[in-house]
């Protein structure tokens, strides 16, 4: 489950997640972080479900951090897609890639929104919803 | 005569047997794995024809379309579809449409090669036209809806496809290029590459044996024909290409797909297959090459010069450049491609299918194409202008520990804007331009070196003017440094002296 997580300025210099990292065993992997001394944004994926899942995001809450759903980034129109292959090397995340069988094939997990695929695909397969 | 001149069999031979549905028809794929399992002498002798595919952007390509006389009649002299600009140096209304051609109104995002899509798809295109009006050719203007089906004729005629193969690129520069060959990264952040190698139709036959003018070919989904070498082909570099022709009416728009490469401009997708027959040993081996034998250069886009003196920066084969990394030093970079292989495959896939089928017969060229031949740079007549001719060599400069007020009132009585900062060996250790330095006196700053930037955008003397005006104008900065290869200021070239030196185009001083 990947989430995003805003920290206001009177958290923002606290080691929470790693906190929380600690005290659950549960291994959270940071997307993307974009932090200044006012306020941080991190996009997360947390590898648990259920009550697990319900219990990390309550501990981030608890901590004073702000927690909402990251939902779909990006949406591929797989009629229009030529499988050519222009927007995998540009992707900083790796989120896309080919399968065996040369489609493409999209790994939202690993995809931190940022467009670069969006503005690469010569056929304007991809869109930001 | 060596012994791979032997004839194995004839085109009319193979045409005999697809009658009779007796051929032998593999994929370049298929023929690769075929030569490992069997070796070449057992392939040879067993397969009749290899098919070949690609499917990437070919911005050479385009279509001749007649509009058919309105009443009363009109001279063409301007003609857009969707906006698109048409070629009209040509009889009343007869035209030529580009594929990079780009819309008036949509620009980037809609261009010739849409048009052709759009028009192979069989939807209404807007046509607009106008003139000056004959005696023979009274109308001036037209503006009416047409579809494919409305055109008398409608011919794909393509000066440049199917490129044999093609650098790779990168990008070393520390922003990001938008280029035909699409996104590149900073710093090698990345490496995109064309062709669809071991598949590439004429990687199949590089002798060119059997492919020649007149050659029956997979183009757009339809049938078409190579009429020729291409424009820039360079067989004696293995850069060959060709020229190509077919009925628009017939092809399917999966094939033919219009394209915007960001910031570059239109192209458009063209899916092309060749049938390669195996007449002899050589062409059988030719036709079982295999992507790691299959060479390019990856050249850097960073360096803004000719595209044939672009850095090399490694040569790699296709196989590793489609593994998805390519190692460069102690990196690994990745790397994918911009033309589509799954849809080269699709492409061979069909053309066996069709002669299988027996509704495709192989064509013998009616005369070879070339092999030999480069291709030259443009010569450009006078010199290109440089940083070197309209740079100031008489620069000001300040060291670091400069106080900022008197520097300031320097600039002021010089009337200028931009203060390179120079070590004590006189190397470029930043630059400070007049609204820095008010900035800093308001903020009670003392010494230059608190202010002045440090990562400083330079110019080279030899380096074209244009392609710094682009660096100034990329960077929003009205003023550049001109240094040597170790750092020493030479000059410096401002936007100023640009304006004022090159007057009335490229006529200077
Ligand atoms: S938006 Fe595109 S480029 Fe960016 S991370 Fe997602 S898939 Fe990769
Ligand atoms: S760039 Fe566009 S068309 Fe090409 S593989 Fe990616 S999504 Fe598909």
């Amino acid at each position: 489950m990947r989430v995003k997580l805003i920290y206001s300025h009177s958290v923002v210099e606290k080691p929470i997640l790693a906190s929380i990292v600690l005290k659950t065993g549960i291994p959270i992997n940071i997307l993307e972080a974009r932090i200044n001394a006012q306020k941080g944004e991190l996009i997360i994926s947390i590898p648990a479900s259920g009550e697990k899942l319900e219990e990390i995001l309550n501990l981030f809450r608890e901590s004073g951090v702000q927690v909402q759903e990251f939902i779909e980034t990006l949406r591929i129109d797989w009629d229009k897609c030529i499988a050519c292959g222009a927007c995998i090397s540009p992707c900083p995340t790796r989120a896309l890639r080919f399968r065996e069988d040369w489609k493409l094939e999209f790994i939202e997990e690993k995809c931190v929104a940022c467009g670069i695929c969006v503005a690469a695909c010569p056929v304007k397969a991809i869109n930001m919803p | 005569m060596s012994e791979e001149d032997g004839e194995i069999r004839s085109i009319d031979e193979i045409n005999e047997k697809i009658k009779h549905g007796d051929a032998v028809v593999l994929t370049a794929e298929e023929m690769i794995k075929l030569v490992e399992s069997s070796g070449l002498e057992v392939a040879a002798k067993e397969v009749d024809v290899v098919t070949s595919g690609t499917f990437g952007a070919m911005c050479s390509s385009g279509a001749f379309l007649n509009f058919g006389h309105s009443d009363p009649p009109i001279k063409m002299a301007r003609c857009w579809l969707n906006d698109v600009p048409v070629y009209k140096g040509l009889a009343a209304v007869d035209g030529y449409l580009g594929a990079s051609s780009m819309s008036e109104t949509k620009g980037f995002e809609y261009g010739g090669g849409h048009v052709i899509e759009d028009l192979v798809s069989g939807r209404d295109i807007l046509l607009r036209a106008e003139s000056y009006g004959t005696d023979c050719y009274p109308r001036r203007h037209i503006e009416t809806a047409i579809t494919i089906d409305d055109l008398n004729q409608a011919m794909l005629v393509n000066p440049r496809n199917c490129y044999q193969k093609y650098d790779a690129a990168t990008n070393s520069s520390d922003r990001v290029l938008y280029t035909y060959m699409g996104t590149l990264l900073p710093n090698y952040g990345n490496i995109t590459f064309s062709g669809a190698g071991q598949l590439n139709p004429l990687c199949k036959d590089p002798n060119y044996e059997t492919i020649g003018f007149g050659t029956k070919i997979f183009l757009g989904g339809g049938k078409g024909y190579i009429i020729g070498e291409g424009t820039q082909h360079n067989p004696t570099s293995g850069y060959g290409t060709l020229m190509v022709k077919g009925d628009l009416k017939q092809m399917n728009s999966r094939y033919l797909r219009g394209a915007s490469f960001h910031r570059y401009g239109t192209t458009l997708y063209v899916g092309v297959g060749i049938p390669i027959p195996i007449i002899n040993m050589r062409v059988a081996r030719t036709a079982a090459l295999k992507d790691d034998e299959i060479y390019v250069d990856i050249r850097d886009y960073g360096a803004a010069v000719r595209p044939d003196l672009r850095p090399v920066i490694k040569r790699v084969s296709y196989a590793e450049l489609r593994s998805g990394k390519v190692t460069i030093g102690d990196r690994d970079i990745p790397s994918s491609s911009l033309s589509s292989y799954k849809m080269a495959r699709e492409i061979a896939e069909t053309i066996k299918k069709w002669i299988l089928e027996g509704t495709f017969f192989l064509t013998r060229p009616i005369e070879p194409l070339p092999k030999h031949g480069r291709t030259k740079p443009l010569k450009v007549k006078g010199r290109e202008l440089r940083v070197g001719d309209i740079m100031s060599r008489n620069v000001i400069t300040a060291k670091p520990s400069d106080d900022i007020k008197e520097v300031a009132a320097r600039l002021v009585e010089r009337g200028i804007d931009h203060l390179p900062v120079v070590d004590e060996d006189g190397k470029l250790a930043g630059i400070v331009t007049s609204w820095d330095l008010a900035r800093a006196i308001a903020q009670d700053k003392r010494r230059l070196e608190e202010i002045m930037t440090r990562k400083v955008i330079v110019a080279f003397e030899n380096e074209s003017i244009d392609v710094v005006v682009r660096r100034m104008a990329q960077h929003n900065i009205s003023g550049v440094p001109v240094v040597d290869r170790k750092n020493n200021v030479v000059g410096i070239l401002t936007t100023d002296d640009v304006s004022r030196k090159i007057v009335g185009g490229r006529t200077a001083q």
